[in-house]
């Protein structure tokens, strides 16, 4: 059978399996539970949502000034005379007596002074949308208009700050051209029924509303505000993006975890591995229905959401992360609750990952490390270009190829089936890439294959300590990308030290690590120019790509490395293999602080 | 039913869910998102409240200043965190792109007292953090200016809203509304999910690796065996919210009435956990089991919050302590409903358990 029928037959059989195993029992009920779904959303929608009830006590002495707060369910309010309520104003957390507000000097009391507040504008503007002329209540309108500026990344280089300006007293002096512009007309531009209507719609806001109405978006009627209407615009808002097109993804990529691991229950995928069909047929074919409704689904989400069809590519290589680690947990799962608890711990770093670097959507170049990013970008109309694609997939591609590899690599009998734990299953699914006819050949490519890995998990730690004060994050950057350099060559060495014993020779040693910082050296390189170029510039990219101005210096530290860890492997057996780590990744901080320092004086 | 047998049962998955250490990655997974704290503090906060971070601010910032002489100036003048600077639309633009000024406005020649409105054009940085702070404390003087420009035309109102004579604010950031309103019930909500999701797998394993018959060979019985799984999820629900909550007071977050919290929160979590037991007992396969129970879960969620007095709420209302004794009412209520599953699940065990002695 040749490669291109066998897939096809898997995965044909393996939509037929999970339609009826799925279609028979689930559907009905999945379908009750949808009509369900519609009826409490109609109730949710009628009713409100009832969390914060109750949560701030105000007593006020006029059943007029009571109107002021009536909509708001926060406030439990109690009407008294001005007495009782000054005798037992301790009880409430604001008293309102004869029109002036008391708040309690409690965290608590300024945050219902501040709901207060919040309301009182709702209502003021509320009576105000009555008046017959509308230019009386509402003198002032604001047109906002947004201006794009990215911040140079190397201003931060240059001692800069980033964000404030330098001294605001100084008048500023534009360096650039300066471009003419047409001066804003001074007449409003839209009817006054329309703002009117406008204004009857967003009356009140809970901090909650501005979430429920950023999909559908109102166009045209926002470019004119009241000043109490005016939000500030969050960049955070692109958390929406993250429920609308992440979850959805990563829910459908469950399946294909749970039919890895249902191949792997009690045996069951015996019969598959015993047909002549080859591993990488089994794995691309069980995937592919899977990729197919993924794509589907985000296809429907966008046009649903009215963008641009083009988003689709960059969901692409996140799809196909998803599909390859939902791949490898299956595979390497024990039971199901391993399964549950290894997959919400994925999803929480995978999340972590493609969502706090386009909060600097449009600030920072870093920003374009997440897919999402570009998402964000094409959603506002900016579009992005075939570098920026490049930039911020090839890491997603890189892993998720060289992870269906492994899982490929691993497809078989005596893998599936073991019962060994998580991490030993891990290790040896590294040493399954380990030839026996050439091993230093494969560590060379071992380690050469983990360099996306360890680019990504140092991007991870870019984005956690960002926002760390500047000496601090650095140290602790230069310290973590170093630990995690230093695992990623070892673990090549352990795998092999674990399954062969005897390989462990000073000779063997010495000629693998070289290979090892020799793989390292060529993986980093290759993948950096392609890739990379634009964040290295940054000083955060230079503390995490330190090694690439000279050559032989990183590809000696490398070394150096592999021989430390392997060292202690060797003389004291697995047991050492903790400290060894650690002992290496001090040295290589030690010679990256020095570089750095030589760098930054 | 035998309580020694049940509690057999319990400490078997415990000890289970301890020897694989699935439970280190619930840790590493807390731990995590405890090193984001920082961040989740003042992102989360500002993503619930956008006002409360004009108070991470100290920096005066520049605003560039264009068109007509307006009242305008004043209000600008009244604060020391923003600095006016005179200059031309273009130039204003341009240093804006550069970062130079924070911001740049635009006032058309309208008088105050025209008949149509005072459009002003206000520029700011798309998508920006420091955007946000200025648009803040823009708003601020924006709303100073309406004022003003309401008392000049006040003689066209008909109406009056009442007068409210506030306080002056005190200012500050301000996380009580989100940590006590939003953070806190979510996350002593969280555990409970994980245990629903957790009776699941412990189900569906034995179905699904033919384990129930060496189990039933044991004196234990079918329904003692449900049972004993669901006592080891809940055990874990009130000890991972305890560990939330005593976290929060680490970290200067003061709850009132934790215990109380804990009861609702198990009371809640045991339901939930039940609901996964039976669906889990009806469809003897994962896949099906955990893709019906996370969509009954979003019913649950959304019809709960949307009822007045539910545990979340009641759950808020106890840490800011405004509960009442009513809690207890509701608390007997969803106790109650509980039992009422408990029962159903008992019954539902033993049929199961007649009709199929050991495996499916």
């Amino acid at each position: 059978m040749s490669l291109a029928s066998s897939i096809r037959t898997i995965a044909v059989w393996e939509m037929n399996r999970s339609m009826t195993t799925m279609g028979r029992h689930v559907l009905p009920l999945a379908a009750g539970l949808l009509v369900l779904l519609v009826l409490v959303t109609a109730f949710a929608a009628q009713s409100g949502v009832h969390m914060q009830d109750g949560m701030y006590r105000i007593g006020i002495d006029d059943p007029n000034v009571a109107l002021v707060v009536a909509p708001d369910n926060r406030f439990t309010t109690y009407l008294d005379d001005s007495t009782a309520l000054w005798e037992n104003r301790l009880a409430y957390d604001i008293v309102i007596l004869r029109g002036e507000v008391y708040a309690a000097d409690t965290d608590k009391g300024r945050a219902a002074l501040k709901a207060l507040e919040r309301d009182y504008e709702g209502y003021v503007s509320h009576v105000a949308t009555r008046e017959p002329d509308l230019f009386a209540a509402y003198p002032l309108w604001i047109d906002l208009q947004y201006v794009k500026s990215e911040i140079d990344f190397l201003a931060t280089q240059s001692g800069q700050q980033v964000g404030a300006p330098a001294d605001a007293r100084v008048p500023p002096v534009p360096s650039g051209p300066v471009e003419a512009v047409t001066v804003p007309p001074s007449a409003m531009s839209v009817s006054e029924d329309d703002l009117r209507e406008h204004l009857a719609e967003t009356g009140g806001g809970h901090p909650l509303d501005r979430y429920t109405g950023i999909i559908s978006g109102d166009p045209a009627m926002d470019r004119f505000r009241t000043p109490s209407e005016l939000s500030p615009p969050l960049p955070f808002d692109a958390l929406v993006l993250v429920f609308v097109f992440i979850f959805p993804l990563y829910f459908t990529s469950q399946f294909f975890m749970m039919s890895v691991m249902n191949e792997r229950v009690g045996r069951a995928g015996e019969a598959l591995l015993s047909t002549p069909v080859r591993p990488a047929a089994i794995i691309i074919g069980k995937a592919l229905p899977y990729f197919t409704i993924m794509l589907l689904v985000a296809a429907a989400i966008t046009l649903f959401a009215g963008a641009p069809l083009t988003i689709l590519l960059p969901l692409i290589p996140v799809i196909l992360f998803f599909l390859a680690n939902a791949l490898i947990i299956g595979m390497a799962s024990r039971s199901f609750k391993e399964l549950s608890f290894v997959s919400i711990f994925f999803s929480t770093l995978a999340t972590s990952y493609l969502f706090f670097p386009t909060v600097f959507a449009n600030t920072h170049v870093i920003s374009i490390i997440s897919p999402l990013t570009l998402v964000v970008l094409e959603i506002q109309g900016d579009g992005f270009t075939a570098m920026e694609y490049v930039y911020s997939t090839a890491l997603f591609f890189a892993t998720s190829i060289i992870l269906f590899y492994v899982g490929t690599v691993n497809f078989r009998e005596e893998r599936l089936f073991s019962e060994k734990p998580l991490a030993s299953r891990l290790a040896d699914f590294v040493s399954g890439g380990i030839g026996r006819d050439h091993p230093h050949l494969s560590l060379f490519l071992l380690s050469a294959f983990t360099i996306p890995f360890v680019f990504m998990v140092q991007m991870l730690t870019l984005v956690l300590f960002f926002n760390i004060p500047m000496p601090l994050s650095l140290v602790l950057l230069t310290v973590s990308a170093a630990f995690i350099e230093e695992f990623a060559k070892s673990i090549g060495i352990y795998a092999v030290a674990r399954e062969r014993p005897g390989f462990l020779t000073v000779r063997n040693l010495l000629i693998g690590a070289v290979a090892i910082g020799l793989g390292f050296l060529a993986g980093e390189k290759l993948l950096l120019f392609a890739t990379l170029a634009q964040i290295t510039e940054s000083i955060f990219g230079s503390v995490l790509f330190l090694s690439l101005q000279v050559l032989w210096m990183p590809l000696l530290l490398h070394i150096a490395g592999v021989l430390i860890t392997g060292g202690f492997l060797l003389l004291w057996g697995r047991r050492a293999y903790g400290p060894g780590l650690v002992v290496a990744s001090v040295v290589h901080s030690l010679y990256n602080l020095h570089f750095l320092m030589g760098a930054l004086l | 039913m035998n309580a020694r047998h049940i509690g057999l049962v319990a400490k078997k998955e415990l000890f289970g869910l301890s020897s694989e250490k699935t439970i280190v990655f619930a840790i590493l997974l807390q731990v995590f998102i405890a090193m984001f704290s920082s961040f989740l503090m003042v992102g989360l906060t500002a993503m619930y409240d956008p006002e409360a971070i004009e108070g991470y601010s100290t920096v005066a910032y520049g605003v560039g200043y264009a068109g007509a002489e307006s009242p305008l100036i004043d209000e600008f003048e009244k604060r020391d965190d923003l600095i006016l600077h005179r200059m031309d639309l273009g130039q204003a633009l341009r240093a804006l792109r550069e970062r130079q000024v924070a911001a740049a406005v635009y006032v058309p020649d309208t008088p105050p007292d025209a008949e149509e409105p005072v459009t002003i054009t206000l520029y700011l940085i798309q998508n920006d953090l420091q955007s946000s702070v200025i648009n803040v404390k823009i708003k601020e003087v924006l709303q100073g200016y309406e004022r003003e420009l309401r008392e000049v035309r006040a003689d066209r109102m008909t109406s009056f809203p009442v007068g409210l004579n506030f306080p002056k604010s005190r200012g500050g950031e301000n996380f009580f509304e989100f940590v006590y309103g939003l953070l806190i019930p979510l996350l002593v909500l969280l555990p409970a999910i994980v245990s629903a999701a957790l009776i699941i797998d412990l189900i569906t394993e034995e179905y699904q690796r033919q384990t129930l018959e060496t189990l039933m060979s044991t004196p234990v019985t079918f329904a003692e065996m449900v049972w004993g799984k669901i006592a080891a999820c809940e055990v874990l629900v009130p000890v991972q919210a305890g560990v939330w909550l005593l976290l929060l007071g680490v970290n200067g977050i003061a709850v009132d009435n934790a215990a109380a919290i804990l009861l609702h929160a198990s009371a809640g979590g045991l339901f939930l956990i039940l609901l996964g037991a039976l669906v889990a007992l009806h469809y003897r396969e994962r896949t099906s089991a955990q893709f019906i129970f996370s969509t009954a879960l979003v019913v649950v969620f959304l019809f709960v919050m949307a009822v007045p007095y539910n545990p979340l709420n009641l759950m808020v209302r106890l840490a800011v302590d405004t509960a009442g004794p009513v809690h207890w009412l509701i608390l007997a209520l969803v106790a109650g409903a509980t039992a009422l599953l408990g029962w159903t699940v008992t019954v539902y065990a033993r049929r199961v358990g007649e009709d199929t002695p050991g495996a499916r």
